[in-house]
């Protein structure tokens, strides 16, 4: 790919990508403010969250369902995220040193 | 304004004091975000990209997941299509976090607004969120936090474009991609108000699990979101008298 074909993706990319950036807040401006959409968007926020995750933990196989559980737990007892955070991955580890690479 | 009760929040804010808690809210996230730089500025020297085109397309674009989506398609004739196709499906899960965003916007002007978005991404998003639960009214939190990360994300490019000698699977063997999963696990029991998210949630994981069998790569998040909200709203709708 020559120079200016790389300069020309670069910029096309970042317009495409910086439009779904604005895209929601723009968007959202025409929906008119009431009880309802304020409950959609605020059940959207969870949802989304929950749709990274999910496919994410199952993509890491056991090592994933062994550091989001014990990160979720953790986060739930000690009711502060890095430490929770860190305890997941410490476990995940553990898991990998001793049950082998998945 | 009279102290009078009044039932909408008050309007949000844009401060440096919101972007100094965004970016400390962030700093857990950033060695696996130094890698994931890092590991594309080697990517992208390995498909034959210059590293100055490298670095500006991490300042520019700033979305690890599809920088490195792309670089799978960089051949010449250039493919536009696929390319630009790739670019949107792996990023339009930004319209929900954006939409998601509107209270915290409100009464901003629109370049604050617009300007914050320029760094609106899942990790900062998500600390965000999660602090607006705890009465977080300040876009700040969003742009500190963007901006840390940013910088985090443009300076590992460089040192991966210069330097070398990892790659995608190293990172795997440290767990550091774990770390990002964690990091929303984690934020999602902040979320959580209750048996009220029980259904919403569990139908989002079904449909992105669904997106992810069923449909083309990277719609999951767009699928399972939307179909979460339209659960929660539509449950909500059947239980009003």
């Amino acid at each position: 790919m020559s120079t200016t074909d790389a300069l020309l993706v670069v910029c096309a990319m970042a317009l495409v990508t910086y439009a779904t950036r604005a895209g929601g807040i723009f968007l959202v401006g025409f929906v008119p403010m009431s009880a309802r959409t304020e409950n959609f968007l605020r059940y959207l926020a969870g949802a989304v969250l929950v749709a990274l995750v999910v496919p994410a933990t199952v993509r890491g196989g056991p090592e994933g369902y062994v550091a989001v559980g014990v990160a979720i737990l953790a986060r739930l007892v000690l009711r502060k995220a890095l430490p929770a955070i860190a305890l997941g991955i410490l476990a995940a580890a553990l898991w990998r040193a001793y049950m082998g690479a998945s | 304004m009279p102290p009078t009760s009044e039932p909408h929040p008050p309007g949000a804010t844009l401060t440096w004091a919101g972007c100094w808690r965004g970016a400390r809210a962030i700093l857990p996230v950033l060695p696996p975000v130094f890698v994931f730089g890092i590991a594309f500025g080697i990517a992208a020297r390995g498909v034959g990209l210059e590293g100055w085109v490298a670095a500006l397309m991490s300042m520019a674009v700033f979305a690890g997941a599809a920088q490195f989506a792309v670089l799978d398609l960089w051949t010449s004739p250039v493919p536009w299509l696929p390319l630009l196709v790739a670019t949107f499906a792996i990023n339009a899960r930004h319209i929900l976090l954006g939409a998601s965003l509107r209270a915290l916007c409100q009464g901003l002007s629109p370049w604050k607004v617009y300007g914050a978005m320029t760094l609106l991404s899942d990790l900062n998003w998500a600390a965000l969120i999660a602090a607006e639960r705890k009465g977080e009214r300040d876009l700040g939190y969003l742009v500190g936090g963007g901006l840390l990360m940013w910088a985090t994300w443009v300076s590992a490019t460089v040192i991966g474009a210069v330097a070398g000698g990892l790659t995608l699977d190293d990172v795997k063997t440290y767990a550091l991609d774990l770390v990002l999963v964690a990091f929303f696990a984690t934020t999602l029991v902040g979320l959580r108000r209750g048996r009220v998210d029980d259904l919403p949630w569990l139908v989002a994981g079904l449909a992105a699990m669904g997106a992810v069998w069923f449909l083309p790569p990277n719609w999951h998040v767009m699928v399972g979101g939307l179909a979460g909200g339209v659960a929660g709203l539509i449950r909500d709708e059947l239980k009003r008298p």
